[in-house]
């Protein structure tokens, strides 16, 4: 099997990572692969659902928020709050997605947004639990389980969040190629007619609505314990913007071009804000141009060159290399 | 008679705020109605059309003049935009796409904007004769506010004439309703999609002219004015010029009278109205659900 192959060499180059670079940057890698995963679990609704969703921040927020208040108030270990962090928010996701997917298209996306901006507008309502537009400061990373200060480290936490990356990402790819993502793929495709080969698509959308904010709500919870304080910025509209452009740009529907396009551009951003202030012009042409010319992403164009032509289309059966067809 | 007094100034208020969230909302939904376009660059329009307004007084003293070069100038941009770029995308057929351009639109016009005005925000001066205030019922109430509240009412009165009533608006909501037949039937569709556009874009620069005397011309006012039409657009039905003005109203209503009774749930309580209006009727009030 040829992929798992390159998933192992990319796991071993990942895992030297925090041996040859210098200690600031391991700090940029560590953000860059957490949003990463974030742009990854949006791709299950962009690229697999064509749902678009434009609050899908909502989730990173939850998470991050439901985190931070369990380091706050419970002395648990880190990789038990985060599981907690993940399970809550996915909880509190159920009734929202309930609701999102009873519209389709647009209404969706606004829905989805009105989600993001209520929560955005709960933090500051709820001052005295949130910390209001101050935010929650001093999260602790407390030990992990049995006295492990591993993840007290900041290469400690490097390998937590690339376990992490990695285990959704095997996750995700094994749902995108199950039963279950074939029959997404027929909704992305047309979902008129999945409802009459007798699929309940509703109840299809409504789980992967699911999935993708528990994805996105691990990213969220591991961002907090990381940065050491959650602020109502990170349930600002525009970051759900931003990361649907790292989908995009990255490759939609390919599971590796998200996580590529919000590495890459975090990375990027990174070292361009310090030379040009002019950052959000460059980034905003660079998605129009994507856009416009290639839809099909960074990873798309890269996997065009090795790919020989199909015969017969395989209808996005094939999770790997399928892009949205235009 | 005190209470009275409060109770007008607060709706007068209100309609006031409604005026300016209906030139906004009214593009965005005409736009929407004939070429299934969420706009996301509407609000840095709008925000363009502050600054070039703010640009227009100061070089020239004339807040009239304001008004009618900046609905031009981002009409001209608007349209340029739709010809290079959304023009282009139609044939694809993907709602998402159009979506995404001008999300990329509207973070390159906020950064142009950054860089040719400056970070500081620019206010603009009240004319003269607006400048002041009237009493009503022995409650102050400023002028221009009264004035605001004439021009929407003015707008959305021509606005609806013109769809009504003559032959280009008959085009308009052909188009909107079966733009095929209407290409077939020998209309130039793409001609009437790029002037819709503009004149969108024309009607939130105006938006934005009036809004500068009152909140000044800064970085952050896209940002805040197009959620708010977004949810407009939302609880009135995407598409219906009538549920904009509806819509308007009742946001401006909510957020005044939220912000005097509710002061920290203000900004909750308009998100849930339009989370129960879409729960309870997915197209909005007065859209049908696409």
């Amino acid at each position: 099997m040829n992929w798992k192959v390159g998933f192992i060499v990319c796991a071993v180059a990942a895992c030297v990572v925090p041996f040859v670079s210098p200690n600031y940057m391991l700090t940029v890698i560590i953000e860059a692969l957490i949003f990463g995963l974030f742009a990854m679990s949006l791709d299950l609704l962009v690229g697999y659902t064509r749902l678009y969703s434009f609050g899908h921040v909502a989730a990173y927020g939850l998470g991050a928020y439901t985190s931070a208040l369990l380091l706050l108030h419970f002395n648990l270990p880190l990789p038990v709050t985060i599981v907690l962090a993940v399970a809550i928010s996915t909880a509190i996701a159920t009734p929202i997605a309930w609701v999102c997917t009873r519209t389709h298209g647009v209404s969706f996306a606004m829905l989805t947004l009105a989600f993001a901006q209520l929560g955005y507008a709960m933090i500051y309502r709820f001052k005295d639990f949130t910390g209001g537009s101050d935010g929650l400061t001093g999260i602790p990373r407390p030990e992990g389980p049995f006295g492990l200060d591993f993840f007290q480290s900041k290469i400690g936490y490097f390998y937590m969040v690339l376990f992490c990356l990695l285990g959704s990402f095997l996750l995700c790819r094994a749902l995108v190629n199950s039963p279950f993502g074939t029959v997404l793929s027929g909704i992305r495709e047309n979902e008129a007619k999945t409802a009459a080969l007798g699929y309940n698509t509703r109840a299809y959308k409504r789980v992967i609505v699911i999935l993708a904010y528990a994805f996105g709500s691990l990213a969220g919870a591991l961002y907090a314990p990381f940065a050491g304080f959650a602020s109502p910025e990170l349930f600002f509209w525009l970051i759900s913007g931003t990361v649907l452009i790292m989908v995009i740009v990255g490759g939609s529907g390919t599971l590796i071009g998200p996580i590529i396009g919000g590495v890459f551009f975090l990375m990027l951003e990174n070292q361009l804000s310090e030379v040009t202030d002019l950052w959000p012009l460059i980034f905003g042409s660079v998605f129009i141009a994507f856009v416009m010319l290639a839809p099909q992403g960074i990873w798309g164009i890269l996997t065009a060159r090795f790919k020989k032509p199909a015969v017969l289309p395989q209808g996005g059966a094939d999770g790997e290399t399928t892009s949205a067809p235009s | 008679m005190d209470f009275v007094g409060f109770l007008l100034t607060q709706c007068l208020n209100a309609f006031s705020q409604a005026a300016v969230l209906f030139f906004i909302a009214c593009g965005l939904t005409l736009i929407f109605g004939i070429m299934r376009i969420i706009n996301f660059a509407h609000g840095s329009l709008f925000m363009l059309g502050a600054y070039v307004g703010y640009s227009t007084v100061a070089a020239t003293g004339s807040f009239w003049l304001a008004l009618i070069v900046a609905p031009i100038v981002v009409g001209a941009v608007g349209i340029a935009f739709e010809k290079v770029f959304l023009s282009r995308l139609y044939a694809r057929g993907d709602g998402g796409a159009y979506l995404m351009v001008t999300f990329g639109l509207a973070v390159i016009m906020g950064e142009m904007i950054r860089v040719i005005w400056g970070p500081h925000p620019h206010g603009v001066a009240t004319p003269d004769i607006l400048r002041g205030v009237v009493f009503l019922l022995d409650q102050p109430f400023p002028k221009y506010r009264l004035f605001l509240i004439a021009l929407g009412v003015i707008a959305a009165i021509s606005v609806w004439q013109f769809l009504e009533r003559t032959r280009a608006g008959l085009l308009i909501r052909a188009v909107s309703q079966n733009a095929e037949m209407v290409q077939a039937l020998g209309t130039d569709v793409q001609l009437v999609r790029t002037c819709v556009f503009g004149f969108g874009c024309a009607m939130a620069a105006l938006g934005g002219v009036l809004a500068a005397p009152m909140v000044t011309a800064f970085l952050g006012m896209s940002a805040s004015v197009i959620i708010d039409a977004f949810v407009i657009v939302i609880i009135g039905g995407m598409g219906s010029f009538l549920g904009s003005i509806i819509g308007s109203v009742l946001v401006a209503y909510v957020q005044v009278f939220g912000a005097y009774y509710f002061p920290n749930m203000a900004l909750a309580i308009m998100y849930l109205l339009m989370l129960v209006i879409l729960v309870v009727r997915p197209g909005g009030l007065l859209g049908k659900e696409e």
